[in-house]
This record gives C-alpha cells, sequence and structure tokens, in this order.
C-alpha cells in the first residue's frame, strides 16, 4: 500500500544519488525493512510526493523536512554539537550561527581536520540540506 | 678480564628469577679457552650442542664475553617474550605492557625516587612527536632503559630512556580520506611489545608489527573494512603467548564489534569474536537481529590469566546509546540484554571461544561500557579477584575463576541510571529507562562517564585502588533514530545531550585512595576538573597524578599529602610510567589535551581549555637532580 509505494519512491532517490547503485538499492531496502519504522522511513524522504503523505505532517502531501534533519542530528551530529546545537560544547553552538548557508553545507561535506568528521559521502544533498534548515529552525 | 665477564654474569644470573648459577663459572673458563686455544674452545662448544639449555647459556655467555671485549654499556636486552611478559610484574625497571604488566596495577616496583626525595624531581628529557593531532592519548612502553611509544596517525618511537635520543621512528601510511570521514581519528591509546617486535592498530582498520631494534615494519594486517564500517583500532594490542590481540571500536556504530587475534610471528588472523553477534546464545538477546547493528567492541586492551590461560577483556556499550523503549525486553531499538556488550568476557587465547562472561549492565542505556576500564588481578584472604571499573563509576570486583560477582561498589555520588548495584549479585536496582523525548531529569553520570578510560592504580604495597572518579551529568533528549549503513557506517548515537553539573552542585573530580574489594575510602584528593590521564603508584610510596590543566601531581601514597608538582604546559590525557635507565629511575608522562571528553573542558571550565592547543604534545621524562 503506502508503505510499499513508499519503498519503491525512496529506492528510486537513492538510485539517482548513489554512486554504488545496485548495493546501495539493496541494502537501503533492507536497512528500512529491517530496522525503520514506518514513522521515520517516511522522515527519510528528502522532498515532497504524494505517495509519501503522513498523518503528522501538516501540509498535503509533504514530509517535514526539518523533522527529518532533526533525526540525522540526533544520529550523528548531537554527539558533540550539544543540546542538539543549541548550546556550545565540545564543539560550536549552531542555533543563531551567522555562518552562511554554504559555509555549513561545506562544513558538514568536508569537515575540518582534527575537529569534525566529513559527511559529504555519508549524507546525500538532501539530507545535507534537511541537516541546514534543522539547524535553521533553532532558536538562538 | 675473563674474571670481570665471570662476575657480570653472576651478578645478572642472580637478577633474574631462575637464574643458572653455573653460568658464571661457563663464563669464566669459556673466556680463558677462547683467549688460549680458539680451535679447542669451538670444539668444546660444538661437543656441547646436543644440550639445548648449555648451548643457550654459552650464547649468552659470549655476548657477555663479547660485550665484555667491546667494553660496550649497551644493556644486555634478552628479547622480551612470553616468560617475560608474564613476569613483568617482577621486573621493576621496565614497563613491558600498557598496564605495566598483566596485573594491570598500572604500578611501579621502583623506589629511588620516593617520598623523601621526590622535591627533587626535575626534567631530564622531552620529545615532540609532531602531527599531535588530538593531543596524546598513548601510554608509553619501555624495555631495557629504551622507551617506546605511539602518537596520533600510530606514528612510533623508540628512544634511549636516559636521553631521549631518537633511535628510531616508524610512521605508517594511513587513509588519510578515511580518516577525514572518522570521529575519533587520528589518536591512538598505545602500543605491545612481544617477541621482539612493536605492535600498532590504525583507525584504518590495521594491525601493525615492526622490528624492536630497528623499526622496520615486518607485517601489516587489514582487520576491519573500515573504510565501510568506519571503525578501526584506537586502543593498544595484547600481547599473549605469541599472538596479538586486538579490539575494535563499535559502541557508537551500527557494526558488529569484533575482537580480533593474529599470529605474532606472521600477522595472519587467528581468530575473532564478535561482541555482538559471538554465539547463538547472544543473538537471541537482540530482537530483530539488530546484533548486526549492535555496536560493541573492545577498544582498550584486556588482560592475560596465565595461571587459567584466559583472556579477559570488556566490551563496548550497545548502539544506538540511548534507547528510545522503557519496554527494551520486547520493543525499542535493540529488544533484549544485548550480550555481549557492556560485560566482562574471558576467552580461550588459542581458539577466542568463550569460557565465561559477566553482563555489568544488561541493556545498557546510557553509553556507560565495560571497555573502558582495567582488570586488576588482586588475590587477597586466599581468594583471586578480579577488579573492574565500569564506566558508570561502579567498580566491580568478581572471582578470577568465573566472573562470579563477589562485590560492586560505587566510586562516585552522583549517580541515577539505577538506584544502585546488588552487591552480592550486580543485580540493577531501580534502573532508569527511556521515552523518546526530553528528560525531565539530567543523567548522572554524565556520557563522559563516572570513570573514563585513563586507567587507575593498585600499590601492592599499600594495598589501596588510586582512581580518579567523575561528578558530572547531562541532560538528554532521546530520539528515535535508524541506523546509517550505506554507503558507510555512520554514527547511531539517538540522542541531544549537554554536559551539566551534578545535583551535589558543581562538577568535579576526585582521586580516590580506597580498598580494592570493600571500596572503603582512605583518603581522597578533590580536582576542580576531573583529572584525564592515567595515575601511577610507586614502592616509593608515591602517587603521581597528571592533571587536566597541566599539572604532574606527586602525593604520599599513604596519606595523600601532595609532595611535588610541576607545570607540563597542556593538560594531560594519556598515560604516564616508571622505568630505569642506566641505574636511574625515571618518570615518563604523555602531555598533550584534545580527547573527546576534553573537548568539553573550553565550555565547561572556560580558560585555560578555551585556548589551550588541542594539536600539541610532548613526552615529558623526571628524574633526581
Amino acid at each position: 500500500m503506502q508503505a510499499s509505494l513508499l519503498f519503491i519512491w525512496v529506492s528510486i532517490r537513492k538510485v539517482e544519488m548513489a554512486r554504488k547503485i545496485a548495493f546501495s538499492l539493496g541494502t537501503l531496502v533492507v536497512s528500512i525493512l529491517l530496522f525503520a519504522e514506518p514513522h521515520v522511513a517516511r522522515a527519510e524522504q528528502a522532498g515532497s510526493s504524494p505517495a509519501a503523505q503522513t498523518a503528522n505532517s501538516s501540509s498535503a502531501g509533504a514530509v517535514d523536512p526539518t523533522k527529518n534533519g532533526e533525526v540525522l542530528f540526533a544520529t550523528s551530529c548531537g554527539w558533540c554539537h550539544s543540546n542538539g546545537g543549541r548550546e556550545a560544547g565540545r564543539c560550536p553552538k549552531l542555533a543563531g550561527s551567522t555562518r552562511s548557508d554554504d559555509f555549513i553545507i561545506n562544513r558538514i561535506k568536508n569537515g575540518k581536520e582534527g575537529r569534525m568528521p566529513a559527511f559529504g559521502q555519508t549524507f546525500n544533498d538532501a539530507q545535507i540540506q534537511n541537516i541546514l534548515r534543522y539547524i535553521r529552525s533553532l532558536q538562538p | 678480564m675473563c674474571g670481570a665477564a665471570s662476575a657480570l654474569s653472576l651478578q645478572l644470573s642472580l637478577h633474574r628469577k631462575g637464574g643458572n648459577e653455573s653460568v658464571p663459572s661457563a663464563v669464566g673458563s669459556a673466556c680463558r679457552l677462547v683467549k688460549s686455544n680458539p680451535r679447542e674452545w669451538f670444539r668444546v662448544k660444538m661437543g656441547e650442542e646436543r644440550m639445548r639449555i648449555q648451548s643457550r647459556n654459552m650464547a649468552f655467555a659470549a655476548a657477555l664475553v663479547a660485550g665484555t671485549m667491546l667494553g660496550t654499556t649497551a644493556s644486555m636486552a634478552q628479547m622480551v617474550d612470553s616468560k617475560r611478559l608474564e613476569t613483568a610484574d617482577r621486573d621493576a625497571k621496565d614497563w613491558l605492557m600498557y598496564h605495566g604488566s598483566y596485573k594491570d596495577y598500572n604500578y611501579s616496583g621502583l623506589g629511588q625516587i620516593n617520598t623523601s626525595n621526590v622535591k627533587n624531581l626535575e626534567v631530564a628529557w622531552m620529545h615532540f612527536p609532531g602531527r599531535t593531532t588530538r593531543g596524546m592519548q598513548s601510554m608509553p612502553l619501555a624495555a631495557d632503559g629504551v622507551v617506546y611509544y605511539s602518537g596520533s596517525y600510530s606514528r612510533l618511537f623508540a628512544l634511549d630512556g636516559a636521553t631521549g635520543k631518537v633511535l628510531w621512528t616508524y610512521f605508517p601510511e594511513l587513509d588519510d580520506a578515511l580518516i577525514a570521514r572518522q570521529t575519533h581519528s587520528p589518536y591512538n591509546r598505545g602500543i605491545a611489545m612481544g617477541d621482539g617486535k612493536i605492535y600498532v592498530g590504525t583507525v584504518d582498520g590495521r594491525l601493525i608489527a615492526v622490528d624492536m631494534k630497528t623499526g622496520k615494519p615486518v607485517w601489516d594486517t587489514k582487520l576491519i573494512n573500515s573504510q565501510k564500517l568506519t571503525v578501526g583500532f584506537t586502543g593498544a594490542p595484547l600481547f599473549v603467548r605469541g599472538k596479538v590481540i586486538i579490539g575494535s571500536q563499535g559502541g557508537e556504530w551500527p557494526v558488529q564489534g569484533t575482537i580480533f587475534a593474529v599470529d605474532a610471528a606472521t600477522g595472519k588472523e587467528i581468530w575473532s569474536f564478535s561482541t555482538t553477534g559471538g554465539t547463538e546464545e547472544a543473538r537471541k538477546t537482540w530482537g530483530n537481529d539488530t546484533w548486526r547493528v549492535g555496536g560493541g567492541g573492545g577498544w582498550m586492551p584486556g588482560t592475560y590469566d596465565a595461571e587459567t590461560n584466559t583472556v579477559w577483556w570488556g566490551t563496548a556499550n550497545p548502539s544506538p546509546l540511548y534507547d528510545w523503549s522503557p519496554n527494551w525486553q520486547t520493543d525499542g531499538a535493540r529488544p533484549g540484554t544485548n550480550l555481549y556488550v557492556t560485560s566482562v568476557i574471558a576467552l580461550d587465547p588459542d581458539t577466542g571461544k568463550l569460557k565465561f562472561y559477566h553482563q555489568e549492565l544488561p541493556h545498557d542505556n546510557w553509553d556507560f561500557d565495560s571497555a573502558i576500564g582495567e582488570l586488576v588481578m588482586i588475590d587477597r584472604g586466599g581468594k583471586h579477584y578480579m577488579v573492574h571499573p565500569n564506566k558508570s563509576g561502579f567498580i566491580f570486583v568478581y572471582d578470577r575463576a568465573n566472573a562470579k560477582v563477589e562485590n560492586v561498589w560505587p566510586l562516585v555520588h552522583n549517580y541515577n541510571f539505577v538506584k544502585g548495584i546488588d552487591p552480592k549479585t550486580g543485580e540493577l536496582i531501580g534502573r532508569r529507562d527511556f521515552s523518546a523525548g526530553p528528560q525531565s531529569e539530567p543523567l548522572c553520570p554524565a556520557i563522559a562517564g563516572g570513570v573514563s578510560w585513563n586507567s587507575g592504580s593498585y600499590s601492592p604495597k599499600t594495598g589501596l585502588y588510586y582512581k580518579i572518579g567523575n561528578e558530572w551529568c547531562i541532560t538528554l533528549e532521546v530520539v528515535k533514530t535508524t541506523p546509517i549503513t550505506e554507503p558507510q557506517v555512520q554514527l547511531n548515537i539517538g540522542a541531544n545531550f549537554k554536559m551539566a553539573p551534578p545535583p551535589s552542585g558543581t562538577i568535579y573530580g576526585h582521586l580516590d585512595a580506597r580498598d580494592p574489594i570493600t571500596g572503603k575510602l582512605k583518603w581522597e584528593v578533590k580536582f576542580p576538573q576531573p583529572p584525564l590521564a592515567s595515575v601511577l603508584s610507586t614502592a616509593g610510596n608515591l602517587v603521581f597524578v597528571p592533571d587536566a590543566r597541566g599539572i604532574l601531581h606527586a602525593y604520599n601514597a599513604e596519606t595523600g599529602t601532595e609532595l611535588w608538582s610541576h607545570d607540563d604546559g597542556i593538560g594531560h590525557n594519556g598515560g604516564i610510567i616508571s622505568y630505569m635507565a642506566g641505574n636511574k629511575q625515571y618518570i615518563a608522562v604523555e602531555a598533550g589535551f584534545g580527547g573527546l571528553v576534553g573537548d568539553d573542558y573550553g565550555s565547561m571550565f572556560g580558560e585555560p581549555w578555551k585556548s589551550m592547543p588541542r594539536d600539541a604534545g610532548a613526552l615529558i621524562v623526571y628524574s633526581l637532580k
């Protein structure tokens, strides 16, 4: 039903983005089957599609990219960027950052030697956009 | 000269336990024979070749004679083999493995520096390894007057222990592109030695052996596909009877953290043990096959009980670190107790098979690894104990035969992840589990641990265990996440959090001197910032503590009175040892800050940590004036 169409939609997005197409497709499907709750799987979408409607979204057919960014942040970023990026800790505070979008995207992709890992080969452009949206949504 | 050679060999044979008393007379007569009739000497030697022990002594004697003839002052280094390693606790002049010996005491039997003269301790020499990204986090080793240590990027150094002169270096080539994508890179926490080689792991998943005399690489084995799994090796390996054992990172990543054993001579992998899916029994404790992405690993060196031929290892936490369901037996991110993460496990070193274990924290919901702590072998009152600090700040006391819990006592004052732990059974009482969302009460201790991976020290002289406890908490928001394994494995923390003061008031650390079995406190010294470096106690009745500000302190081991201190110029986050070189005792400490926990010190405490460099460090070596 919705879940099947979702699998297909997410898979196609991954095929467009991934370098190792067949392997990524297979593993992504396996990952979703094994680990994703329907709520989280929908949150992985980077854009909108009628098939991806969820009970939680406010606008018709759209999944909240900021929410997706929030989940990604808690997966891999919150370890260093304290309190969800709201406070300075071992890493800079992100809420209210005056850095440009380009700077932040570049930093996420390339990291900083000895300080932050490079996520450019892990998160696709859409996911990085969502993380950026999440950061911008934080109250300064 | 032959008389001198004979006398010298007598001295040395008595120093070595079980020395052969016929050696000195053999040396004397061999020397005279060589001088008078070399051909005859050779015939005698050939005739004795059948008696293996005798011929070995002759070789030893010949070396002595040759050495004396050459007038060399080079130390008569016998290979650091299993025999030397297994008696390391009685070899005060060396530091042959990470914790000093398999007993994991982090203790020096040297007493030349003691309570009466430590005020005269001064810097003898220093060494700057360079490329000190993330500071200095390793434990140096010393054998026969030579100091060996690793720096960031698994760079290896051998230095003359008396002068600091560089004897050799080896810098492995690492996968820089991968390191840029890793969180913990590129520091290295230490090395092992054995059978003529130094062994070091790398963050890109390799175990490397170099010749101890020359630093030339002997073998280089890739054990983990780090390019895909992101995890590698940061911790020191352990040499056990011709094998080198090392545990991978794991914990925070959706992987199967694994312990590997390779052949020390060839580097060939012999066995591996998965800490998340190692046995059929284990897999049953992970619902939905989450053992495949369970985390675990064993990122600090374990130890070896030679009496029972058992390797003990502490395993790391599971991922995600914080589960979003309170009904974790059947629901949530990884339903079940999750064997064998956050456990102490006992393995057969020949096969890697599990002998027994104790899971310190079933369904660890707090990132309180068992990997973090030393495994201290103490015999007392006819009983054989294994004392082990868990990252929560609770100290577990086991029966060494089977890991049966004998006692559990808290080192720290601020904890609420449990109400307590039953000292008779190890059962968790009143455990705190979560639902997704912000938690109303901070979690104590913090993710940084009631104890961190810096080692404590046990002094057989005082019978006291010297260990740093940390009092801090975190505000916590648990978030439901999905493990990311494509195209490369990513961290799976499952939360946002921030360091916070404990209910008792302000964040602080304390060096405790306690009975290791009962936990009874003898004395404590408080620090406004928890020290993050290892502690050393000595037969000179001293306890050395390198603090986070950069001061190296020496305390009276019985009373805790401070007797001496010196500013090393940068915070400490590594090891400290003592060794002998040329009849003089040295204290070698690593200075350099920039580990994961230390990174929070700038925002928690301000200066000097705000402006403290994270890419500087040195090995600083002290001796008496």
